[in-house]
């Protein structure tokens, strides 16, 4: 699959942080952007538009980005999440990792991490 | 760090205005060489690995020079080498407001020599700052004496500074902390990290033109108004500062705490624990007020 094809939601309390990484996954194709701003409503999304990649923070209102992913989980067992948090301590990866999360950014953001994390999943990044 | 303590250091020995420290540290500032722009001047390094190192320092609370020989990009005696042609900032300073006629030859020399007793920095030409040493400096700053937290405490303004001179800039002056129960609030962003028996409730407060500087400064972008995405920069940078505190807290104290997201209080009084401090640190486009408590 391309990027240029997939549906991406993006779920961060930050509207800042949103555009930041629609901006950079814009520069690698991508265009179908869904957002949301905690936890729950990531879920919700999710159940509504079945994106092909999901990137979610950990800390925001609402429920935060460990449940949403363990919630996803159970509704999708192949949902392909990537957690972007700013908290990249080991017992967080491992909590994501563990929820179901396929990978970890830890901000600032770099491109260079978003095209690494992408390229297990999406054809020529 | 010594340069934004220096400032501090001179304003308190009342021999300048802010508005001459202010205006002297945009200078220096400006004249500052950094080691990556040595690195690359050398020959040591790519500009792609130099700006490679940057990021890094994004992520991790190192020096420079420290990643770029764990990088395997220079070895230990080349980053001493480029270490040694840089000037130390503070003297920099000190040459701008000589030049300026804001200070004479003679009392920065008698300045200079109380400013290093008092820190205990012991080398005139030392700009290999220890965090030893800077840290020292942190504890006479902060005078926390007494307090069960101090270390931790300690830390978490060391990696404050140390943020803000990565995500905005080393222009800035850190004045004396100021105890502080209660706050009156501009625009103020507020975050809770806490866990067993720690918890920290920091909070940045601000007036609107000087946070959209901080925030054209943090995301890259020039920002006119103070509009959401400006907010959102404040939040985002305490949030990531906090984020990078914890991970610190986890590596080297293996202390596992929760961050809650940040909120928001415009106009109102904020109410802390009686351990409580201001910090205002001043930069050239305004006050950025930082606040905290440990419990």
């Amino acid at each position: 699959m391309k990027l240029e094809d997939a549906k991406i939601l993006i779920g961060d309390d930050s509207i800042l942080a949103r555009k930041q990484l629609k901006d950079v996954l814009t520069t690698f194709g991508g265009q179908n952007f869904f957002e949301a701003a905690n936890g729950q409503e990531a879920i919700d999304k999710y159940i509504a538009e079945k994106p092909d990649v999901v990137f979610l923070d950990i800390v925001m209102p609402e429920k935060d980005g460990i449940f949403a992913v363990s919630e996803i989980c159970k509704i999708d067992p192949d949902a392909y999440i990537i957690i972007v948090s700013s908290v990249g301590t080991q017992s967080q990866l491992k909590n994501a990792i563990e929820a179901g999360a396929k990978d970890f950014i830890q901000k600032p953001l770099h491109s260079e991490q978003i095209k690494a994390v992408l390229s297990a999943k999406f054809e020529g990044r | 760090m010594y340069t934004q303590f220096f400032g501090n250091f001179l304003l308190s020995r009342g021999v300048i205005t802010a508005e001459q420290l202010i205006e002297a540290i945009h200078e220096e500032s400006k004249a500052h060489m950094k080691l990556g722009t040595l690195a690359i001047h050398a020959g040591y390094m790519t500009a792609s690995e130099a700006e490679n190192i940057l990021i890094m320092q994004t992520h991790e609370d190192k020096r420079f020079g420290e990643l770029a020989i764990q990088g395997g990009y220079m070895t230990k005696e080349q980053v001493d080498q480029l270490v040694k042609m840089q000037k130390p900032d503070y003297l920099l300073l000190g040459q701008i407001l000589i030049d300026k006629g804001y200070l004479t030859m003679n009392e920065f020399e008698n300045l200079i020599v109380d400013y290093q007793s008092e820190n205990e920095i012991y080398d005139l030409d030392m700009v290999d700052e220890k965090k030893e040493t800077v840290t020292e400096m942190l504890r006479n700053y902060c005078n926390f004496d007494n307090h069960p937290d101090a270390e931790k405490a300690i830390d978490y303004l060391y990696l404050l500074f140390n943020n803000l001179v990565r995500f905005i800039g080393e222009d800035f002056t850190a004045l004396n902390p100021i105890p502080c129960p209660e706050y009156p609030t501009n625009y103020c962003i507020c975050q809770k990290t806490h866990g067993e028996n720690f918890s920290v409730t920091s909070a940045i407060d601000i007036d609107m033109n000087a946070a959209i500087a901080f925030a054209s400064r943090y995301v890259h972008e020039e920002f006119d108004d103070f509009d959401e995405y400006v907010k959102a920069s404040l939040e985002d940078f305490l949030n990531l500062h906090n984020g990078l505190y914890n991970v610190n807290l986890s590596n080297d104290f293996s202390l596992e705490l929760s961050l809650d997201p940040p909120v928001v209080h415009h106009c109102d009084v904020l109410t802390l624990s009686k351990g409580a401090y201001l910090f205002p640190v001043v930069y050239p486009f305004g006050t950025v007020n930082f606040l905290f408590s440990f419990s």
